[in-house]
């Protein structure tokens, strides 16, 4: 089983991880990138972000099977994806917060306004193997036990439960 | 008209999200707001918000209210995941414009600025299907 663990920067994806990780295999994929060399060049525009290489990300991955922690973990191939939400204002301030530079913070808050990676997943996967999760104000753990239950078969799959364009 | 001729052009944002769409019409700067609107004034199903058929709705009244204050054209910049390309979700996009070429407005350059989520790490451009 491979579930992709997605959501805009800031969604609280890693945090989440790092509570499955007690029971599932986790990869933080944006760290792989970096370590392992899985980028074809850098963004200039956008704090020199590295430009994943994904057939190189698919050849380092093979058939492993666990938890990806990734905004970009719904380009892959998974049997199911979850998708983090969280209000981009809350995620503008937590990114912030985590040091990133205002331009990158607005952008990824939009990202989220405009259900970008949603959509994404939606289009690659189709709505019967997306599961959305709204994390405003809720718990980490509440938020991993619901990842727990999707993994359990026990939710059923979501998408477009939240509307984030007031803040547009 | 062409924009060369003279004629008074604005810009039209779209904001093209699963759930709604969102028009806002501006002066050439981006400073002054001539029209607006988003889906959920023009539907009341909260699913039928981003739907093409809403998405048309708002155009025809946006477009009537921008000629009225003498703009002739608009450029536009689509910003959300139903930007490039013409798939649901999202799909609100290409029918505004459409709408608004329909409505009477020219239409001039068409850029598509969504933004791209980013963590020191991102996606290569032609990852979209
Ligand atoms: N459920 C939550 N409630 C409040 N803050 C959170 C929550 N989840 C994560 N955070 C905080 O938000 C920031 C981003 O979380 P992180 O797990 O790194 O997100 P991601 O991996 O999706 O970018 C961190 O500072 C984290 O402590
Ligand atoms: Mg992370």
């Amino acid at each position: 089983m491979r579930l992709a663990l997605t959501g805009t920067p800031g969604t609280g994806k890693s945090t989440v991880a790092d509570l499955l990780a007690e029971d599932y295999d986790v990869i933080h994929l944006n760290d792989a990138i970096r370590e392992h060399d899985l980028y074809e060049g850098e963004d200039p525009d956008r704090g020199g972000s590295l430009v994943a290489d994904f057939d190189a990300i698919v050849d380092w991955l093979g058939d492993w099977e666990g938890i990806v922690d990734s905004h970009l973990a719904h380009y892959l191939d998974a049997d199911e994806v979850v998708v983090l939400r969280c209000r981009p204002d809350l995620l503008e301030s937590r990114l912030t917060e985590r040091g990133e530079s205002p331009e990158s913070a607005r952008e990824n808050a939009e990202s989220e306004a405009l259900d970008v990676i949603l959509s994404e997943a939606v289009e690659r996967f189709g709505v019967e193997r997306v599961y959305e999760i709204d994390t405003t104000d809720r718990d980490p753990e509440a938020v991993a036990d619901d990842v727990r239950a999707v993994i359990a078969g026990d939710r059923d799959p979501s998408a477009g439960t939240v509307d984030f364009t007031d803040y547009l | 008209m062409s924009e060369a001729e003279g004629g008074k052009w604005g810009i039209a944002h779209v904001h093209a999200s699963f759930n709604n769409t969102l028009i806002t019409v501006t002066d050439q700067t981006g400073a002054e707001t001539i029209a607006k609107s988003s889906g959920g004034t023009v539907v009341k199903q909260n699913r039928d918000e981003a739907s093409p058929y809403a998405a048309m709705q708002m155009a025809e009244v946006v477009a009537d209210e921008v000629k009225a204050a003498g703009i002739e054209g608009v450029h536009v910049r689509v910003r959300g995941p139903g930007g490039n390309g013409n798939k649901s979700p999202g799909p609100g996009a290409q029918a505004t414009i459409r709408a608004l070429a329909r409505a009477g407005l020219e239409i001039g350059r068409i850029e598509d600025v969504t933004p791209i989520p980013h963590d020191g790490t991102r996606a290569p451009k032609n990852m979209r299907l």
